[in-house]
């Protein structure tokens, strides 16, 4: 890695001499970035962008469908179109950098993917796992660094603040159709019916018996808590099914200030170090 | 005390009318309480008790609906980042505290000056803390609208009390601030107060919130959904130990507002800071002009005043119909901007 010279890099213009540069001047050195989500976090395409502008690399943007049978194939449609959104949303930051970026789309296990990958593939310089990925597992067959990409932003914020912005196909492929909150409202608008049934169906027996105060009272306060269980659950499906649903811009408006993403990687500093160059 | 008194207690019977005003107050009630955090009680006490049922029956069954609302209510926000739990527990065990300070208070001015003096103390908090309150909320809330800035840099008191390093802190990672326990207590006390005397401690509650230990509006309005938990399911409690808890009502009530509270939890997610704290405001400055027509009676009552009963009368009438103009203001302004909010936002996609 330090021993690249300038001239592989795309944005500088130095000429370079020499057929085995020549050569190696028309296979760029590449970042492997590896998710196996649909989408790749916030902060591994950042990190993969920004350290691919600093050393003129170009990145290499794998996703794998670790499951491709999952679900009667339904799993591999979701995360087709999430990984085309996810390769949108990468080939703009790097455009903003000026990086070139190659998005594979790949099958079966991340070792072997990654193992795969490094050996077909030339002048892989290092891999950078999404979350999700076990270090170990991805290092397992790979000859060349891992580096797992984490972030201090995780915990409740992690939903909110990193996979809201997309629209079609879901983090971690959870199906959020239509058709599943239509299940879970008849399913739980049963329960709750059963429930309102049973109590006024037996009005007289049942207001003797939770009226009567004591120990009895916890009578009023499970049924309650069931209520709001069964009754809770259809409401909020109810609602997500007719697409009455949160704002997915909401993950954009933080609740409070972002902290500094920090963690495995530091953010990539500004290289002010002397560089050689020869002109040969 | 007496024992479980449930015998003497009348429960009224059910029709359609009365089943379809429940449930039309519980939802919109719920709409409010998901939005703001609280709200929607000091309609249903009045409402139900004009539906004759007895005034501590309405209390109980009001308070037993509150709190599987407000935890429906807090799940919902919680998956969207808004709650912090740590915080809503404590406070919510001070305001427990604070709440059984308030029925002591209560109880005292109902020994000395009997019923229409009790009430009249209620109706005066009422007044005086609504006004005081909401019209500092809104001035914030204007304020706020006329900046046009989405994040509030935090209130000064709010700033300095966090600077003030008093052992035990805690750190509010929603608001991704750190305070002492110290200052919450207070907040946490007036809030239970006012919950055991107005029914609402979220008037208190979330202003506290905001501009006391500050947080923003959106994580202040959902904190207090957690304490109204906490606070309801004591109440809940001991109503139930007396056999005082009206099931059926309660159920009626909450399968209108339980559709109320996802809703108004959902509008959260699109609208602006602001918009939290100008629907709170408006609600408590309708609230307290309602609360102020109805002192009249109570003044006569105590033989302070002396007006006639006929227009004490259509006094009481407006007090009550314009308390659920208040609750009917807030719910269209929730549901204008969480539509319009989502009809842009699928044009905005929709043409990305």
């Amino acid at each position: 890695m330090q021993n690249q010279p300038a001239a592989y890099c795309p944005n500088r213009p130095e000429p370079v001499t020499g057929a085995a540069a020549a050569v190696r001047a028309r296979e760029p050195a590449y970042i492997m970035a590896v998710t196996r989500n649909g989408h790749m976090s916030e902060h591994v395409m950042e990190y993969a962008a920004s350290v691919a502008q600093r050393l003129g690399y170009a990145i290499l943007a794998v996703h794998v469908d670790t499951l491709p049978l999952f679900n009667r194939g339904r799993r591999s449609r979701l995360f087709a179109v999430a990984m085309q959104e996810s390769a949108a949303q990468l080939a703009v930051k790097a455009q903003y950098r000026e990086v070139t970026v190659e998005h594979l789309a790949e099958f079966g296990k991340i070792g072997d993917v990654v193992g795969r990958l490094c050996r077909s593939k030339k002048r892989i310089e290092f891999v950078v796992i999404d979350k999700g990925i076990r270090l170990e597992e991805a290092a397992r067959s790979a000859p060349i660094p891992v580096f797992p990409v984490n972030t201090a932003q995780q915990g409740i914020f992690s939903k909110t603040l990193f996979h809201t912005t997309t629209t079609k196909g879901v983090f971690a492929m959870s199906t959020s159709s239509k058709k599943q909150y239509v299940q879970r409202c008849v399913l739980f608008g049963a329960l709750t019916a059963a429930l309102y049934a049973a109590v006024f169906a037996y009005q007289n027996l049942v207001m003797t018996y939770f009226s009567k105060g004591g120990v009895y009272a916890v009578l009023p306060v499970a049924t309650v808590f069931a209520v709001s269980y069964f009754h809770g659950n259809f409401t909020s499906s109810f609602w997500s099914a007719l697409g009455i649903e949160a704002s997915r811009k909401s993950g954009a408006q933080p609740v409070a200030p972002a902290k500094q993403v920090t963690g495995t990687v530091k953010a990539p500093r500004p290289d002010t170090r002397p560089r050689l160059r020869l002109n040969a | 005390m007496h024992g479980p008194i449930g015998e003497v207690i009348q429960f009224i019977d059910l029709n359609a009318y009365t089943i379809a005003f429940l449930f039309l107050v519980g939802f919109i009630g719920g709409l409010v309480s998901g939005f703001i955090g609280s709200g929607g009680a000091f309609v249903l006490t009045p409402g139900m008790m004009s539906l004759g049922v007895p005034g501590t029956v309405a209390v109980a069954s009001n308070m037993c609906h509150k709190f599987p609302k407000a935890l429906v209510g807090a799940i919902k926000r919680y998956k969207y980042g808004q709650v912090d739990i740590k915080l809503g527990l404590i406070m919510g065990v001070f305001a427990e505290i604070g709440v059984q300070a308030g029925i002591i208070v209560q109880k005292r001015i109902l020994d000395t000056w009997g019923q229409a003096g009790s009430n009249l103390y209620v109706s005066l908090i009422f007044v005086l803390v609504l006004v005081t309150v909401g019209s500092f909320v809104m001035r914030d809330a204007m304020r706020m609208k006329r900046s046009r800035t989405e994040v509030d840099s935090g209130p000064n008191i709010a700033k300095r009390l966090q600077q003030i390093e008093l052992w035990p802190m805690i750190e509010v990672k929603a608001a991704n601030l750190r305070i002492s326990v110290w200052f919450l207590i207070p907040v946490a006390l007036a809030t239970g107060m006012l919950a055991a005397t107005i029914a609402v401690g979220g008037f208190i509650g979330v202003p506290g919130l905001m501009y006391i230990v500050g947080v923003t509006s959106i994580v202040a309005s959902a904190t207090e959904l957690v304490v109204a938990f906490v606070m309801g399911l004591g109440g809940t409690l001991v109503w139930a130990y007396y056999g005082m808890v009206d099931i059926r009502l309660v159920l009626i009530i909450l399968a209108g507002s339980l559709f109320g509270v996802q809703l108004g939890a959902i509008g959260t997610t699109y609208v602006k800071e602001y918009m939290v704290k100008y629907v709170m405001a408006m609600i408590m400055l309708i609230v307290a002009v309602s609360r102020f027509l109805a002192l009249p009676r109570y003044l006569n009552e105590l033989h302070l005043i002396a007006i006639d009963d006929f227009l004490v009368g259509i006094m009481n009438k407006m007090s009550f119909g314009i308390m659920c103009l208040a609750l009917l203001i807030g719910a269209s302004i929730i549901l204008t901007s969480l539509f319009k909010a989502r009809r842009l936002e699928r044009a905005a996609t929709g043409l990305a």
